[in-house]
């Protein structure tokens, strides 16, 4: 027990997404460049974290190199990428990333630590996570969101995407190329390396019970989860409800943790959110104010398709270890009368939730809606 | 009128007590309100009852319409009544609770956050508010509860809302396709140890009221038992050769919704948006036989076009969130018909 560590989510050092995760000299640099190699270190690591109702839940965890739990992986496509594993906990476990088939690790004894090597693959949302006693570790906690950047992200008319020229569609390309050009669309673009147009939403859940059987020592039968898996809480990123957004400019668990999860931005500023579902169950994410188009989806072997057909839904399915990356165009929300748009009496920003319409996932405990798998986003302010 | 937006989450002091146990509770003014070209009125009811299949009596909730000629739809509806109003119409929908808050959110039209119904964004509804709303694109919506959601979406508290082009009913969308027969099919699940009376804000001050847990024992159509949705007309379907069929599916469902048609469906338009009227979309086929499968919430319109008479076959699977299984041990299946003579 002593060597756990307690994790009461975003308090002093442990904020999940620190903005120094972004790679804003990686970025910055030109576009063709030569290839690179990025050394990432990673640590599993076992945690007594608190939930939204203060009840506190053994979790498996991993740590980036400077301590904070939840690390997002950045790399960039053609990178030769070198991850290493060091696993603090008691029981041996492991690594993968669906879609990078070479970036699955032998497994690691207690105390002991592997590497993976691989080449960074084309543009989009990745899981990794640990694969051994599937699904028991990886809902125990050890998972994450690798993201990578395209080489070359742009449409050939020279607008910015999160993929890879060579796995865009043409849908895909009249969907970014009218951004800030159609009618529809005034303003901007969307702008890659800008985190705030940019979300990743690691959605989880959490049976106490499960983790309580771990944390005791209890052996558990890896197929028998999934029959007997009864969720209690909900998350995003780890955290839920109250915590997942800013709230007068203050958030409970951490500004840099909130603002990583809640998007905020001007009509006409498109935002990508990357959906994930690290859990067992089906969630059904939900967004007011603005429908949302359907940009790629994860296929069977794990790698990253973009839709040949974009559609604009309020409502997408997430099922277990789904990956879907999404626009929120940020436009106009379309049923304001039209007479009444900028409002003037209601003031800004306007504010809109996000929640898994799979109802049960917004409880906490069995209780304390809206405490589970919700955020909002806000529209500060119209074009004009 | 003066609005005092502190009052509510729009300027109030949000905090974890104003997420649900203690959420804002107002019957404001209409900010930004112009004049009408519709006027909805939806009144809480929480007095219904099922009698099940098996001979039990199941309480429900829902919304009224007072202003209904139908007179049942003014007493204790399931689901609650269609709203139908057309593309660029201004509208109000006003919501009278009952003796505790409510709200109406009008889900897949985008207004303002006060018109959206959200309590711990703005504000539930204390005694009466008029949602103020304009829809700009035609199709399949549905409006429900959002207060403790969980409980009051399950317990019956939505209906759907369908937004016609301007031509009125008959035609998809201004300059599409037109349809001769339309059916709704809202597929519902019901837990019934969910539906003890009195429960009203179970779990919203954090008491464990196992909100995590949801059964299913019964499984609806549009409100039609699934012992009877084989032959009722709210359900099955007739349609003469030649005709055009569309059909406005919602998954008000807490399992995945899983269609299978015995005829070819396209796939129209998604969430009350048209599919083809942007260049990055386009109808979809289903062939005859596929598995369409919803999430909770979604909407999908599927127009059918049969190509010779007969008897096809419809079947509805509710699925588990979590195991993917059939459920209720398998017992989760609905299934009805389409006829063309
Ligand atoms: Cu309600
Ligand atoms: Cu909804």
């Amino acid at each position: 027990m002593e060597r756990r560590k307690f994790l009461k989510y975003g308090c002093a050092a442990a904020v999940a997404m620190p903005a120094a995760s972004w790679p804003w000299a990686a970025l910055a640099r030109e576009v063709e460049s030569e290839q690179d190699r990025s050394e990432l270190h990673i640590s599993i690591e076992p945690v007594d974290a608190e939930m939204i109702d203060g009840q506190i839940v053994y979790m498996l965890l991993f740590f980036s190199e400077d301590g904070k739990p939840r690390p997002v992986l950045r790399v960039r496509e053609g990178d030769e990428i070198r991850i290493e594993i060091s696993n603090n906990d008691t029981a041996p476990h492991g690594f993968a990333i669906p879609g990078i088939p070479a970036a699955t690790s032998e497994l690691i004894d207690p105390g002991d630590r592997r590497e993976v090597r691989f080449t960074a693959p084309v543009g989009g949302s990745y899981l990794f996570f640990d694969p051994t006693k599937a699904p028991l570790n990886r809902i125990l906690g050890l998972h994450g969101a690798l993201i990578v950047e395209p080489r070359l992200g742009t449409t050939p008319a020279g607008s910015p995407t999160p993929f890879s020229r060579a796995s865009q569609t043409p849908a895909l390309q009249a969907l970014f190329d009218a951004l800030g050009t159609a009618p529809r669309f005034p303003g901007q673009k969307w702008k890659p390396g800008d985190p705030a147009r940019e979300k990743i939403w690691v959605f989880s859940q959490t049976d106490p019970t499960l983790n309580a059987r771990v944390a005791s020592g209890q052996s558990v039968d890896p197929a028998s989860i999934m029959s007997s898996f009864l969720p209690r809480y909900f998350h995003i990123n780890g955290l839920s409800g109250f915590d997942t957004a800013v709230h007068n400019g203050t958030a409970s668990e951490g500004i840099e943790a909130a603002e990583a999860i809640m998007p905020e931005g001007k009509q006409g500023q498109p935002t990508l959110l990357r959906t994930m579902n690290a859990g067992l169950s089906t969630h059904s994410p939900h967004i007011h104010g603005n429908h949302v188009m359907e940009l790629s989806e994860n296929i069977a072997n794990g790698a990253i398709d973009v839709r040949k057909n974009i559609l604009e839904v309020d409502v997408w399915r997430l099922s277990p270890l789904a990956r879907k990356d999404m626009l929120l165009p940020f436009e106009r929300p379309p049923d304001i009368p039209a007479a009444k748009w900028p409002p003037k009496e209601e003031p800004f920003p306007l504010r809109y939730v996000m929640h898994c319409h799979t109802e049960m996932s917004q409880t906490a405990g069995g209780g304390n809606y809206p405490q589970g798998l919700v955020t909002h986003w806000e529209m500060t302010a119209p074009i004009e | 009128m003066v609005i005092d937006f502190k009052k509510t989450g729009v300027k109030g002091k949000v905090t974890f007590s104003t997420f649900g146990c203690n959420v804002f509770q107002e019957s404001p003014a209409t900010p930004d309100k112009i004049r009408p070209d519709v006027v909805i009125e939806r009144a809480v009811h929480t007095d219904g009852r099922w009698n099940t299949p098996d001979g039990k009596r199941v309480r429900y909730w829902g919304f009224a319409d007072p202003l209904s000629p139908i007179a049942a739809d003014r007493v204790a509806p399931y689901p609650s009544p269609l709203i139908r109003v057309r593309q660029g119409q201004v509208v109000h929908t006003k919501l009278k609770s009952k003796k505790n808050a409510h709200t109406i959110h009008h889900h897949g039209i985008e207004p303002t956050t006060f018109n959206d119904g959200v309590g711990h964004v703005s504000f539930e509804v204390q005694t009466e508010y008029s949602y103020q709303w304009q829809p700009a694109h035609p199709g399949t919506f549905f409006y429900h509860c959002h207060r403790n959601t969980v409980l009051h979406f399950e317990m019956g508290m939505f209906g759907m809302l369908i937004v016609d082009p301007p031509e009125g009913p008959g035609t998809l969308y201004s300059g599409g396709p037109t349809y001769q027969v339309e059916r709704i099919w809202v597929a519902d699940d019901v837990d019934p140890r969910w539906h003890i009376p009195n429960e009203h804000d179970a779990g919203l001050c954090g008491e464990d009221a196992g909100l995590n847990r949801f059964e299913p024992k019964y499984f609806l159509i549009s409100g039609v038992f699934n012992n009877k949705t084989m032959l009722d007309s709210r359900v099955a379907v007739e349609a003469k050769l030649g005709d055009r069929i569309l059909i406005r599916l919602l998954n008000a469902s807490y399992s995945i919704l899983r269609l299978t048609l015995g005829v070819d469906a396209l796939l129209v338009s998604v969430d009350g948006r048209q599919l083809g009227a942007e260049p990055w979309n386009s109808p979809k086929l289903f062939p005859a036989g596929s598995r369409i499968e919803l999430t909770t919430a979604s909407r999908f319109d599927l127009l059918i076009t049969p190509t010779q008479r007969g008897v096809f076959g419809v079947k509805f699977e509710f699925l588990h969130w979590i195991t993917g299984k059939v459920q209720a041990d398998g017992a989760g299946i609905a299934q009805t018909r389409i006829i063309v003579k």
